[in-house]
C-alpha cells in the first residue's frame, strides 16, 4: 500500500517538470518583405492602376507616399495630386493611420485621394498590418468632415 | 514476523489507511495545481518569447533587401539575437553553438504549414530548449501570403522557467509532507476514538467467560460499537437469567433428595427393627418362610445404606460436608478398615512406610472400603492396597486381578449409578461408593483416579497432599434441612 503511494508520488513529481513536445503552432509568420514598393496611380480610362518600384524592400508608408507625390515619371499613368513637397507625416492609432498630407484638398481629386490611400494601406498590408485599417486624410485646408473620414481603398476593399 | 502482526491492528489499519488516503489526495491536488501552473508558466514563456521574435523580425523586415544578400541575412540574425540561424535558398547565416538542436520535425513543419512553430525538446544533457521556426512570408498589397524563401530558427532557453517549475513542485511536496502528521495525528484519534469501546467490550466478555455475570458495559453513542455494545449485554442479561433458573432448579433437586433420604431414615429404623424381631422369629419357621425373611432383611439393609449414601451425597452437594482431621496413622487405619469389613484375609496390604498423616479418619474409611469393596466385586482376586508416602503426598493404590477397565469405563466410573455391566444391574452396592469416595478425596484437596495395572487389573490411586493446609474444609452452614452427622 504504501509503496503504491510512494510510486504514486514519484510519477506525479516526474511529471512537472519541462515536457519535450511536438511542433505546435505559435501563431503568424512575419511578413514586411518585398521587392518593389506599390504606388497607385491613374490610367488613360481613369482608373486607379498598381505601379511597382523596383525598391528591393518594402520600406515605409511615408517613404512610399513621398515618392507618389514625386509623380510617376514618364509612364502612360498620371497623377491627379498636384505637385508639392513630398512631406508626409503617419501618425498609427488603434483604428486608423492618420496621414497629414502637403495639400489642401482642392489639390487633390476624388482620385487622387483613392491614390494616397491605396498607396498608404498597401503597404501598411505588406508590412503585416490588417486590411480592415482605414486611412484617415488630414489636409491643410479640408472641412471637418472631409479630415474626419475614415477612408478605405477602393481596389482591396 | 511482530512487525506483520502489528500491521494487521486495527489501530494501524486505520493509520495506513488515513495517511494513504490523505497522501494520495493531498498529492494529487498539490500535482493539479502544480501542474496546470507549469503548464501556464511554460505557455506564457514560449509565447513571449516566440512573439518577441516575430516583433524584432517584424521591425526589420520592411527595410531588409529582398531577395536578400548575405549581410541582409546577418543583419536578421543579429537583430533577433544569439543561437539564430536565418536561410535563403543557399545562404545560410548562423550564430551560437545550440542552433544545431533545430530538430527536422520542426523544419518540416514550418515549410508546411508556413507560420510559426515552436518545439520544446530536452537536450541531451537534461536541459530544456524551446525552439521557435518561421518563414517569412511576402504579402501582397491585396493581402494574399507567398513565401519569401527566408527562414529563421531560433533556440531560447527554458532553464529558468524549469527552476520556477521545480520550486513549485518542492513547495507542493513540502506541502503533502507537511499534511502527514497532521493525518497521523487525526487517525491515531479515530483511531482510539473506535478503539476504546471495542477494548472495554472485549474485557466485558472476557469477564462474562470468566463466570462473572453481572459484567456490562455502558453503550456510549449510537453508532455500530453501541449497537453491539447493548446486544452483548441483553446476552448477558439472559445468559444470567437461564443461569439463575438452572442454579435454583438444581438446589430444589438436592434439596429434593435430601428431603426424602431423611424422610425416609426413620420408617427404615423401623423396619430395621422388625426385621430383626422377624429373624429372631423365624429361626423356627420353615424354611419358605425363613427364605423369604431373609431376603426381607438383606434388602432393607441395603435400602439403609442406600439412603446413607443418598444423605451423604447431599451433604456433599450441598457443601455442608466437614473435615474433621486428626493425626491418623494411615497404615493402621486401613488394616483396621479391611479386618472391620473382614476383608483382612482377602486382600494383600503392601505398606513399606508407615506415614502419620493429619486428616478425616472416617472419610478416609470411607475412600479404602469403597475403593477395596468394589475391587472384591467387580474385579478379581488378588487384591493389593499399597500405601506409600513422600513428604508432600500419601498414596493409596487399589489393584485387582480382573479384565481391568475399558476406556470409556474409566472415564465414568465415578459418575453416580454408573453400571459398567448393564447385566448385572442389582449389585450388592448402592452405586454411589465410588462417587462418594472422589467427593471425599477432593475435600482432602486430593485426587482419585482409575485405570489399569500394568498387569492388567483396575487400578484406584489415591492421592492426598500430606499437608493439609490451615483452611479448614468447606464449610458453609446448611441452608436446609440439617443433616446431623451420622455413624
Amino acid at each position: 500500500m504504501r509503496r503504491v503511494g510512494l510510486v504514486v508520488l514519484c510519477l506525479l513529481l516526474a511529471g512537472c517538470g519541462v515536457q519535450p513536445s511536438a511542433p505546435q503552432d505559435a501563431g503568424d509568420a512575419p511578413t514586411g518583405v518585398a521587392r518593389g514598393i506599390t504606388l497607385y496611380f491613374v490610367d488613360s480610362r481613369g482608373a486607379l492602376r498598381p505601379d511597382v518600384r523596383p525598391t528591393g524592400r518594402l520600406g515605409t508608408i511615408s517613404e512610399a507616399l513621398a515618392l507618389l507625390l514625386t509623380g510617376p515619371g514618364d509612364s502612360s499613368l498620371h497623377t491627379e495630386i498636384a505637385a508639392s513637397t513630398t512631406q508626409v507625416g503617419t501618425v498609427t492609432t488603434a483604428r486608423a493611420i492618420q496621414l497629414r498630407v502637403p495639400l489642401s484638398i482642392r489639390e487633390v481629386t476624388p482620385k487622387g485621394i483613392d491614390q494616397i490611400v491605396c498607396t498608404a494601406l498597401g503597404v501598411h498590408v505588406q508590412g503585416g498590418g490588417s486590411r480592415r485599417t482605414r486611412i484617415q486624410l488630414l489636409f491643410t485646408t479640408a472641412p471637418a468632415s472631409a479630415s474626419a473620414m475614415l477612408r478605405t481603398c477602393p481596389l482591396t476593399d | 514476523m511482530t512487525g506483520r502482526r502489528w500491521l494487521r491492528g486495527l489501530r494501524a489499519r486505520l493509520l495506513v489507511a488515513f495517511l494513504t488516503v490523505t497522501v494520495l489526495g493531498a498529492a494529487a491536488a498539490a500535482w493539479a495545481s502544480a501542474r496546470s501552473a507549469s503548464t501556464a508558466l511554460v505557455d506564457g514563456e514560449q509565447r513571449r518569447i516566440s512573439e518577441t521574435i516575430v516583433g524584432q523580425v517584424r521591425t526589420v523586415t520592411p527595410q531588409l533587401a529582398y531577395p536578400p544578400d548575405r549581410p541582409a541575412l546577418d543583419r536578421l540574425r543579429t537583430v533577433v539575437g544569439e543561437d539564430t540561424v536565418v536561410g535563403y535558398r543557399g545562404l545560410r547565416s548562423a550564430d551560437g553553438a545550440e542552433t544545431r538542436l533545430v530538430t527536422p520535425a520542426l523544419r518540416s513543419a514550418v515549410r508546411a504549414r508556413g507560420r510559426t512553430v515552436t518545439q520544446r525538446i530536452t537536450a541531451a544533457d537534461g536541459r530544456p530548449w524551446l525552439l521557435v521556426g518561421m518563414p517569412i512570408v511576402r504579402t501582397a498589397p491585396n493581402g494574399a501570403r507567398t513565401p519569401s524563401g527566408i527562414e529563421l530558427y531560433a533556440v531560447r532557453s527554458l532553464g529558468g522557467v524549469e527552476v520556477q517549475i521545480d520550486d513549485l513542485s518542492r513547495s507542493a511536496a513540502r506541502t503533502v509532507a507537511l499534511t502527514l502528521p497532521l493525518a497521523a495525528l487525526l487517525a491515531l484519534v479515530a483511531a482510539r476514538s473506535v478503539l476504546r469501546p471495542v477494548r472495554e467490550l472485549r474485557d466485558t466478555a472476557r469477564r462474562l467467560a470468566d463466570g462473572d455475570l453481572d459484567a456490562r458495559t455502558s453503550p456510549g453513542g449510537a453508532d455500530e460499537v453501541a449497537q453491539l455494545t447493548v446486544t452483548i449485554n441483553e446476552m448477558a442479561d439472559a445468559i444470567q437469567t437461564s443461569m439463575t433458573e438452572m442454579q435454583r432448579m438444581q438446589a430444589d433437586a438436592e434439596r429434593f433428595v435430601a428431603d426424602v433420604s431423611h424422610e425416609l431414615r426413620t420408617p427404615l429404623s423401623t423396619l430395621t427393627a422388625v426385621t430383626s424381631v422377624l429373624a429372631i422369629a423365624a429361626d423356627g419357621a420353615d424354611p419358605d418362610a425363613r427364605e423369604a425373611v431373609e431376603l426381607a432383611i438383606a434388602e432393607t439393609d441395603r435400602l439403609v445404606r442406600l439412603v446413607e449414601d443418598l444423605i451423604e451425597v447431599s451433604r456433599f452437594d450441598a457443601g455442608t460436608a466437614v473435615r474433621r482431621e486428626e493425626p491418623v496413622d494411615v497404615v493402621a487405619a486401613v488394616r483396621d478398615c479391611l479386618g472391620a469389613r473382614g476383608w483382612a484375609d482377602q486382600v494383600d496390604l503392601v505398606a513399606p512406610d508407615a506415614p502419620v498423616v493429619r486428616l478425616d479418619r472416617r472419610r478416609l474409611d470411607v475412600i479404602v472400603a469403597n475403593l477395596v469393596g468394589n475391587a472384591l466385586r467387580h474385579g478379581g482376586p488378588p487384591v493389593r492396597v499399597e500405601v506409600t508416602a513422600t513428604p508432600q503426598e500419601l498414596q493409596i493404590a487399589v489393584t485387582d486381578g480382573g479384565p481391568g477397565l475399558p476406556a470409556d469405563v474409566a472415564e465414568r466410573v465415578f459418575d453416580r449409578f454408573y453400571k459398567a455391566d448393564a447385566a448385572r444391574a442389582r449389585t450388592p452396592g448402592s452405586g454411589l461408593g465410588l462417587s462418594i469416595a472422589r467427593e471425599n478425596a477432593r475435600l482432602h484437596r486430593g485426587e482419585l483416579t482409575a485405570g489399569n495395572a500394568a498387569g492388567g487389573g483396575a487400578r484406584f490411586v489415591l492421592r492426598l497432599p500430606r499437608d493439609q493446609g490451615s483452611e479448614a474444609a468447606p464449610c458453609t452452614p446448611p441452608t436446609s434441612s440439617p443433616a446431623p452427622e451420622d455413624r
